[in-house]
Parts: structure tokens; C-alpha cells; sequence
């Protein structure tokens, strides 16, 4: 017969080893992937996108965690290189076994990566590439793990056309694309938009990655008669647009997708890029408690050059993915890929963001967090971004919701 | 007209990047019968190294003479590293891999240092343009093609006028006869490679306001450079100034008169015609290899 003494210790001991294992279980942590160029030409979104997710990684992981677990961000450069993107899905799904990944800047990267989430069902949260076809790459197939928070193309494009035409009454437009994914994606859009208005691009043109010389493009557009330009590339180049209108003497205002709001645009461009317009989820300006607190917090971690953040909508959108999925995990109170998509797409409880508060953000058959009354047109004034309308400054700090019945978004379909 | 002045202004001014880029693989093409792979590199770097200088408040005109010593220093660095343990040992293509390979440490060295996004470079002249003919061209632009003709005239002047020069020319004709008359001919290739990372340390802070400065700026350019190099003919001056403004002005007009999307078509064409018709390039003279 065993004495009560080691009876006493057998019990001690099982229940000392369950509380240990409990206190590993609370410290395993989330995986959370992040995807993005952090160098190269699209690096001032990527860099601003990944700023924005840790600093929203670590105002969960300060206020306990999601599940009673930490985040862990498993942080990538995809070099905005088709290949590198789809080495980092496989990397982030087989090696890392991530929860999900928030991310892609570059359309193209998004669209050759995300197939294999899509098949290790882990869900995706695009938060700044934009091209129409990402959240329906895979509408034929019956789950769709692809999610997105930022204004797709074919939002932006309506926008852009609205301004140009409608509110600014330019008759005739050209449109200068790069060509890439992004660029002659985008270009379709617009030309959509544009013929939903009855006009026809008096000039479409294409520009390489790195070309250093937009003469014969912009001479088209002049030679066409265009009171404006349309424009869908990335910041070097559109900052090569722009002074190369300087240099032939022909200012016209650009309008464009919201990358004219990228610092190698601004600062590249100089005094000849200011003017130029842009759909923005979000403005740099103190406009709501919640997003005071986020520039403020922004500026004193990363303490960005003249304390401007350098892609802000990224940065925005980069903390309110992290804030998206953490709300979806906790209401799945499980971090398997399904039970986690199957919760954003019936979120219950509104989850306060940068850009907006998230109320129903997805559902089954709409994928898309940002609607067309969600972006304000954004300014280059004195090397920053403003709001181009003082009333939508005004109104500022009523956050606009999503409002699935919104006007002015192409319809995007799988081709 | 105005048009066509236009499209051949850009075309001039973006064919004489291209070409002192070219020049450099001619310098060294000249006497060791190798070409520098980074060449491309070697601009970026006085690129960057430029900008670093201004940035700390030297003046632009200061700057070009550190930045050319910078370049000659690089220059020779590659060759002692990269190509003379090739020439040595007769191998016909390390020279090829071991100057890519230096090109990519540089590119990646740069990348650390100065960060991968593309940076602005300060113009030293006025960026409002000048009206010239009835079309405006950039006072920038005109640095460019002045400083490139200067310093091509310069190297010429050298290589044909001075004592030096002419072990230079000496040993492109004829390496061993040249070591044999006393010439330190390995030396005189450490030289040219100076001289070739020199000149591209000099043409990155020449067009560096006018393209973007950046860790990957070098690779495109250089790439061009290449194929202007071929059009022209590696052992030409002259056709590396003559291929440069046709591969320039071939991509501004088939960019406006065709397609901007077709604009490298035709250059890459006239590269492949003169392949298969001349292929010492139009103003080369074509060598007898002996074996």
C-alpha cells in the first residue's frame, strides 16, 4: 500500500506537468504571414504595409493576445517578384504552417501566390494590392479563402474617370500605364469606366518598369490633344511622368490610381508632382481618435522622414488586416483555416479600424472590405498628401462604412 | 517637325547615356580583350557614392573629382579580383562570370548601404527646360551630352597623344610583343580598368539627375549599354557615340511613330542585323583571331 506521503507527490506532480503544458499551450503563438516588397520600387508601400501590421501585431500582443496566445509575425520580402512571392506562399504554408498571411502590394505577386493558400485553405487578407481579379481568382471553386481591406481597381478606376470627367469636366484624357500586371489591369478598368461615360482615351500608352524617358508617351498624349492624364503605375515611374511634362513644357493634370500618393513618387517628382490626384482609404490627418492615436503611435516607432508616413494608406491598411483577422480568430476561437474564414465571412461584432470601422465587412458571396464610398480623393500639396476637397476634410471624422449597395464599382468578373 | 525635333532631342540625350556607359566596356575591350559585366554597377555605385558626397554638402562640380577616383579605385579593384587570375590562366570565360559576379556583391553591397528604393538626385542646373529649335530639351540633358563628348575626347586624346596612351593602344595590338618591348602590360589592363569603372563612376553622377538614383538603376542601363556597344562596334569610339544615339533615337520614335510598347523592338533588331551581317558592329574593325 503506498503511503498518502507519494500519493500526495503523484498528484502534485501531475498536476505541476498539466500547468506547464497549459502555460507552453498559452505561449504557443499565432503564426501570422506577412508578404510584401520591402526593397525595390514598390518598397514604400511594403515597408509602410509591414510598419502598420506590426504595430497592430503589438497592441494585441500588449493587450494579451487573440485566444490567450501571441501573435508571431513571420515577415517575407517578396521583392514584388512573381517567383519570389509563390517560394514565400510555400515557405510560409509547409515550413512555417501560418495561420494566414496579410499582404501582397503587387498584383501580380497576389495572383501567382495566393493558389496555394487557396488549396491549404489558409486564408489571405490582401491589404494593398489592388487589381480587380484578386478576391475572385477562384469564384469558380466553392470556399474562397481570399480576402481583401483595400480599394480594388475596380473602384479606383470608376473614381479616377468621376474626377476627370465629372467633377473636373476634361473632355478629353489619356492614359499612361506601366506594364505590368497592375498597370494593364488597371488600364482595362479605366477604359471600362471611361466607356460607361460615353468617352474614349484619346491616347493609351505603356511604360517599362525603370524607363527612363516618357518622351514619346507623354508627346502622344499632347499630340492627341489630352486636358489630362490617367495614370496607373508605381511611384518611380509616375515620378518620371511628371517631370518628363516638365521638361516638354506641358502641364496637365494627372489623375491617378493611389499610388501618386507614394513617397518616391512626392519626393522624386518634386515640385512638378504636386497637383496630382488620387483615391486615398486614408489621409495622414489626426481626423478621428482612433486615428490620431495611430499616426501618433506610427510616428514615434518608426519615426518615418519628416514625419510622414511613407505610403499611408498602406500603413493603414497594413494595421486594420492584423485587427480584421485577430477578430476573426477570436470569434472562431480557433486558428484552423476554415473556422477562421468561415468567421470573417460573418463577423458579429464591428471591428474599429484606420481607415473604417468594419461592420460586416464580408460575407459568403463579397470578399471586398472597402466599397466605393469609402475613398476620398487625396492631394500632392507641399510634398505631402491632403485632401483634395476641404468638404471632405470637413466631414473627415464621420467614418464612412462599408455600404455594399455603394454606386460607381465596375462589376468585377473572372475572365 | 516640332515633333520629330522633339523625339530626337530625348533621343540624342538618352543615346548619349547609353553610350558613355558603352564606352567603358570599350576601354577595356581595348586592351585585355574582356569586358566588365558590372560596368552597370560600376555607375551605380558612383551614382550613389555622388549623392552620398552632395548629401553631406559638397557641391555637385566638387563631387565629380572624388567620385571619378572612387570609380578608378573600383575599377581596378575588379580587375585585380576578377579578371587578371583569369587572363592568367588563358581562361575564356572567367572573366565573363567573375565580373558578374562582382557586379551582383556590388549591387547587393549597395543595396545594404543605401537601401533598395529609388532616391532623387539633386540637379545641380535649373530643371525648367530651354527652347531650342522649337522644341525644349533640359539644361541637364546637355550636360550630358557635352560632358559625355568631353570625356570621350579626353580618353581618345590620351590614348593616341600621350606616352602612356600609346602602351595602351601597344597592348591591344599585340599583348605579348607589347610585354616584350618593356611595357608592363599587366598593369596597363589594371589601367583600362580603371579608366572603364572611372568613366561610368563619372557618367552615374552625370545622368544620376535625370534617371533615378537607386541600387538597381545600373542594370537596365548597362544591359542597353551592351547592345549599343555591338551596334556600334567594341573597338570604335566613334561607333559607340553613333550606335548610342541610334539605339536612343530608335526607341523615342517607334515609341511615338509604332508603339510605346514596341519601343525596344527595333533597337534589339538592328542589334541582331548587325550580328549576322557585321559583326565587329558598324564602325569595328573586324579582328583575325589567331589561335
Amino acid at each position: 500500500m503506498r503511503s498518502p506521503r507519494t500519493r500526495f507527490s503523484t498528484l502534485f506532480l501531475a498536476s505541476a506537468l498539466s500547468l506547464a503544458a497549459a502555460a507552453a499551450f498559452a505561449a504557443d503563438p499565432i503564426k501570422i504571414g506577412v508578404a510584401g516588397p520591402f526593397t525595390g520600387g514598390s518598397s514604400s508601400m511594403g515597408v509602410s504595409m509591414r510598419d502598420g501590421v506590426r504595430l497592430a501585431a503589438d497592441e494585441i500582443n500588449k493587450a494579451g493576445g487573440v485566444l490567450g496566445r501571441p501573435l508571431l509575425l513571420v515577415e517575407r520580402d517578396d521583392e514584388a517578384k512573381n517567383e519570389r512571392g509563390v517560394q514565400i506562399a510555400q515557405e510560409l504554408i509547409n515550413k512555417e504552417r501560418v495561420a494566414a498571411t496579410v499582404g501582397y502590394i503587387n498584383t501580380g505577386v497576389a495572383l501567382a501566390s495566393q493558389r496555394f493558400y487557396q488549396d491549404a485553405k489558409i486564408p489571405v487578407m490582401n491589404n494593398v494590392a489592388t487589381g480587380s481579379l484578386i478576391t475572385h481568382q477562384f469564384d469558380s471553386q466553392p470556399e474562397n479563402y481570399i480576402f481583401r481591406n483595400s480599394a480594388h481597381d475596380s473602384i479606383q478606376a470608376p473614381m479616377i474617370v468621376d474626377e476627370a470627367i465629372t467633377r473636373r469636366g476634361f473632355k478629353k484624357v489619356a492614359i499612361l500605364a506601366d506594364s505590368t500586371n497592375y498597370g494593364q489591369l488597371g488600364r482595362e478598368d479605366l477604359e471600362k469606366a471611361l466607356a460607361l461615360k460615353g468617352v474614349k482615351p484619346v491616347a493609351v500608352e505603356k511604360f517599362n518598369i525603370k524607363d527612363v524617358d516618357m518622351t514619346a508617351q507623354l508627346l502622344k498624349a499632347k499630340e492627341a490633344g489630352a486636358e489630362a492624364v490617367l495614370t496607373y503605375g508605381i511611384g518611380p515611374e509616375l515620378a518620371q511622368i511628371a517631370n518628363g511634362m516638365t521638361k516638354l513644357g506641358w502641364k496637365v493634370p494627372l489623375v491617378g490610381s493611389w499610388t501618386l500618393s507614394m513617397a518616391n513618387y512626392i519626393d522624386n517628382a518634386g515640385p512638378g508632382g504636386e497637383g496630382a490626384r488620387m483615391p486615398q482609404t486614408f489621409i495622414q490627418e489626426p481626423t478621428t481618435p482612433k486615428r490620431q492615436s495611430f499616426i501618433i503611435n506610427y510616428l514615434k516607432t518608426f519615426n518615418p522622414k519628416n514625419a510622414r508616413i511613407d505610403s499611408p494608406v498602406s500603413a493603414a491598411q497594413g494595421y486594420d488586416s492584423v485587427y480584421l483577422l485577430a477578430a476573426a480568430i477570436k470569434q472562431a476561437g480557433s486558428t484552423e483555416g476554415p473556422k477562421v474564414k468561415a468567421a470573417l465571412e460573418d463577423l458579429k461584432a464591428p471591428v474599429e479600424g484606420v481607415v473604417t470601422t468594419y461592420n460586416k465587412p464580408f460575407s459568403k458571396g463579397d470578399h471586398e472590405a472597402i466599397t466605393a464610398n469609402i475613398p476620398v480623393f487625396g492631394e500632392v500639396k507641399g510634398q505631402r498628401v491632403v485632401y483634395a476637397y476641404p468638404d471632405d476634410f470637413k466631414k473627415a471624422s464621420e467614418v464612412r462604412v462599408k455600404d455594399p449597395n455603394a454606386k460607381g464599382a465596375l462589376t468585377a468578373t473572372k475572365k | 517637325m516640332q515633333i520629330l525635333t522633339q523625339l530626337i532631342y530625348s533621343g540624342i540625350a538618352l543615346g548619349m547615356i547609353y553610350a558613355v556607359i558603352a564606352f567603358g566596356y570599350q576601354l577595356t575591350f581595348a586592351t585585355s580583350d574582356t569586358l566588365n559585366f558590372g560596368q552597370g554597377d560600376a555607375l551605380m555605385l558612383g551614382a550613389l557614392v555622388g549623392l552620398t558626397l552632395v548629401g553631406l554638402g559638397l557641391n555637385y562640380w566638387l563631387m565629380i573629382p572624388l567620385v571619378c577616383v572612387f570609380g578608378a579605385l573600383q575599377g581596378a579593384v575588379v580587375e585585380r579580383i576578377g579578371v587578371r587570375p583569369a587572363i592568367k590562366i588563358k581562361s575564356e570565360f572567367g572573366w565573363i562570370m567573375s565580373t558578374i559576379a562582382l557586379g551582383i556583391i556590388f549591387k547587393n553591397v549597395a543595396e545594404n548601404l543605401w537601401g533598395r528604393d529609388d532616391l532623387k538626385f539633386p540637379s545641380p542646373l535649373p530643371e525648367s527646360p530651354l527652347k531650342f529649335l522649337g522644341a525644349n530639351v533640359l539644361p541637364m540633358e546637355i550636360l550630358v551630352v557635352v560632358g559625355a563628348l568631353l570625356m570621350m575626347l579626353a580618353v581618345e586624346f590620351f590614348n593616341r597623344k600621350t606616352i602612356y596612351g600609346k602602351a595602351v593602344v601597344a597592348t591591344f595590338n599585340d599583348r605579348d610583343a607589347a610585354k616584350l618591348m618593356g611595357i608592363n602590360t599587366g598593369l596597363v589592363i589594371t589601367f583600362s580598368y580603371a579608366l572603364s569603372s572611372l568613366t561610368a563612376a563619372f557618367a552615374g553622377v552625370l545622368i544620376a539627375p535625370l534617371t533615378l538614383t537607386g541600387a538597381t538603376m545600373g542594370a537596365v542601363l548597362g544591359l542597353k549599354a551592351f547592345a549599343v556597344a555591338i551596334i556600334g562596334g567594341l573597338t570604335s569610339g566613334m561607333g559607340i557615340i553613333v550606335g548610342g544615339i541610334i539605339l536612343g533615337i530608335a526607341e523615342t520614335t517607334t515609341g511615338f511613330y509604332l508603339s510605346t510598347g514596341y519601343k525596344d523592338v527595333p533597337g534589339l533588331v538592328l542589334l541582331l542585323i548587325v550580328l549576322a551581317v557585321k559583326p565587329a558592329g558598324l564602325f569595328g574593325k573586324s579582328a583575325i583571331k589567331k589561335v
